[in-house]
């Protein structure tokens, strides 16, 4: 335990004395915040409910965010520590893979949880320019976030497989990026496909739709399942991957 | 004296079908300080890093302390010191926040901790340094971070890869000095293509050379083996051609060369055997009248050892 907790320390560490956070950070917010600008003004005026608001600003303009975010987030985790070698130090440290991965993924999971945090401030404001108008339902505030953390980490866990595959940061982010927004727009087939039997497959494993349900304040236990057992998969196959250097004749 | 590490038959492949170790055994006894002798690329730091847990084996057996470093790796890892050939280390961390940091990865429990990282850090010579960032420290100074990070855990065994490359002189003679230090209490492994360097520190060599292990035995050893011959080094007031007339009639003299440097005569005699002629050649030159201002035994030095090893077929 102490030992994991001690990778752990290091990797959310070494977010914040390096820019990368701050940039990310930043960049985030300037575009959840413009977004909230625009739902807060443009909507809001239109009469739409505490509900719609956050549909839009979770199921819309945060998926804009994540997209952005997560491959920048992950890209260094194994990459970097490759380039520089140092990857031969932490594998030659008596700790497990599995702990190293694990710390890898809750370090960069609780960067992405601490970049939400200030989007909490949005709701009251909303309250405030509603005038009293918007009722905050707090549970439905909760479950929206659930899901945007959810689906977080299943992306943050391919980023950090995407990652373990590669010494070089372009390539860990694009390929990342390019898996994620693969999914999310596999996630539209349920909408557009022709074929009625791929909407129905498709449906309970759009992303999109999760989040739009989630966004609801409805927290779908085959969603959490699905997310849940997804981001644990990446995260076994990163493990045998990292240690198929010790195995691998 | 119980074995600390075993090596049988040990082979690496690359992808691509390049043997980087082929059928290599050793042994190392517990307390022993060992050099790792070899050209660049001669399989050194491959079978380092398989015994530092950092590679697997394609075939052959590696235990250390008894344990298999692929079955038992965790186990192993706990024991081992290793020192990269690169060195490679969080730049963004100051040392003492670093070397703590790997105590709490390697170390047996944080009690200790504070302990052990004074002690790495003042057998290194880092307690000046300990609040500077890694990154803004000099080569040297990183090889010692890099040295204290081995030994932060206090280790049976410290392997370490160069562990004094690129260093200036004065650092060279510091780190020469601590792993003497060191082998008091622990069984080192050192790798070095500079010679000097493990006749300096080791009392045993093991020579590698294109992936097979061409030598391995004590360092006195090493040069009797691959010398045959003792050679003499005398300096004479007289005349180059009369001194090399005059030697090459003694007994058992297989070669002589000499140069003539101002009035004085150099030259450099090798008999068949390895016996001491000095005797021979001093009542030789006082025979002869001549003023004798050198009569010098030439130790063989590794450096010609390795040469020769190398270079012949001995490897191929």
């Amino acid at each position: 335990m102490n030992r994991f907790f001690a990778l752990w320390k290091r990797e959310v560490a070494s977010y914040f004395v390096s820019p990368v956070a701050y940039i990310l950070a930043t960049m985030f917010l300037v575009v959840m915040g413009v977004g909230f600008w625009f739902i807060a003004n443009v909507r809001l005026m239109s009469g739409a409910t505490f509900y719609e608001l956050l549909r839009a600003l979770f199921g819309g303009i945060g998926w804009v965010a994540v997209l952005m975010v997560i491959p920048v987030l992950s890209m260094r985790s194994f990459a970097e520590e490759k380039r520089s070698g140092t990857l031969e130090m932490l594998l030659t440290a008596p700790v497990r893979g599995g702990a190293v991965v694990l710390s890898k993924f809750l370090g960069i999971f609780v960067v992405y949880v601490m970049m939400w945090l200030p989007t909490l401030l949005y709701f009251p404001m909303l309250q405030h320019i509603s005038g009293g108008s918007v009722e905050i339902d707090v549970g439905a505030l909760a479950a929206a976030y659930l899901g945007v953390f959810l689906l977080g980490g299943f992306f943050l866990s391919i980023g950090l497989l995407c990652s373990a595959l590669t010494e070089n940061l372009i390539i860990a982010s694009i390929s990342s990026f390019a898996v994620i927004t693969l999914i999310f727009l596999a996630g539209f087939l349920p909408e557009v496909s022709p074929v009625p039997a791929l909407r129905r497959f498709t449906e309970p494993l759009s992303p999109i739709l999760h989040m739009l349900e989630f966004g609801r304040g409805v927290i779908d236990t085959r969603a959490v399942v699905l997310y849940v057992s997804s981001t644990l998969l990446m995260l076994t196959v990163t493990t045998r991957l990292l240690e198929s250097r010790r195995w691998r004749a | 004296m119980p074995t600390m590490i075993e090596v049988q038959h040990l082979t690496k492949k690359y992808p691509g079908s390049v043997v980087a170790v082929e059928d290599v055994s050793f042994s190392v006894a517990s307390g022993e300080v060992v050099g790792f002798l070899g050209p660049n690329g001669a399989g050194k730091s491959t079978t380092m890093r398989i015994l530092a847990g950092y590679l697997s084996p394609t075939g052959g057996e590696v235990k250390v302390n008894g344990l298999d470093v692929v079955r038992n790796g965790l186990e192993v890892r706990k024991r081992l010191g290793y020192l990269p050939e690169t060195c490679p280390l969080y730049t963004d961390m100051r040392v003492s926040e670093y070397l703590r940091y790997r105590f709490d990865l390697k170390g047996p429990s944080r009690r200790h901790r504070r302990a052990g990282v004074e002690r790495a850090m003042e057998r290194c010579g880092l307690a000046d340094v300990q609040n500077r960032l890694i990154g803004q420290l000099s080569k040297g100074f990183r090889q010692r971070v890099g040295i204290a990070d081995a030994l932060v855990h206090n280790p049976d065994l410290l392997i370490l890869d160069e562990p004094t490359i690129g260093l200036d002189p004065n650092q060279i003679v510091q780190i020469r000095n601590l792993i003497r230090e060191l082998a008091v209490s622990h069984t080192i492994l050192i790798s070095s293509h500079i010679l000097s360097e493990i006749e300096a520190t080791c009392s045993r060599v093991i020579v590698m050379h294109k992936g097979k292990v061409l030598e391995s035995s004590p360092l006195n050893e090493l040069s009797h083996r691959w010398f045959s011959g003792s050679q003499l080094r005398v300096e004479v007031k007289a005349d180059a051609p009369e001194v090399e007339e005059t030697f090459r009639s003694l007994d058992d003299v297989k070669s002589v060369t000499v140069h003539q440097e101002d009035e004085w005569a150099c030259a450099e005699l090798t008999f068949v055997t390895d016996a001491d002629y000095r005797e021979e050649v001093f009542l030789c030159v006082q025979g002869r009248g001549w003023i004798l201002r050198e009569l010098m035994a030439k130790r063989h030095s590794l450096e010609e050892a390795f040469v020769n090893m190398t270079t012949g077929d001995a490897g191929s």
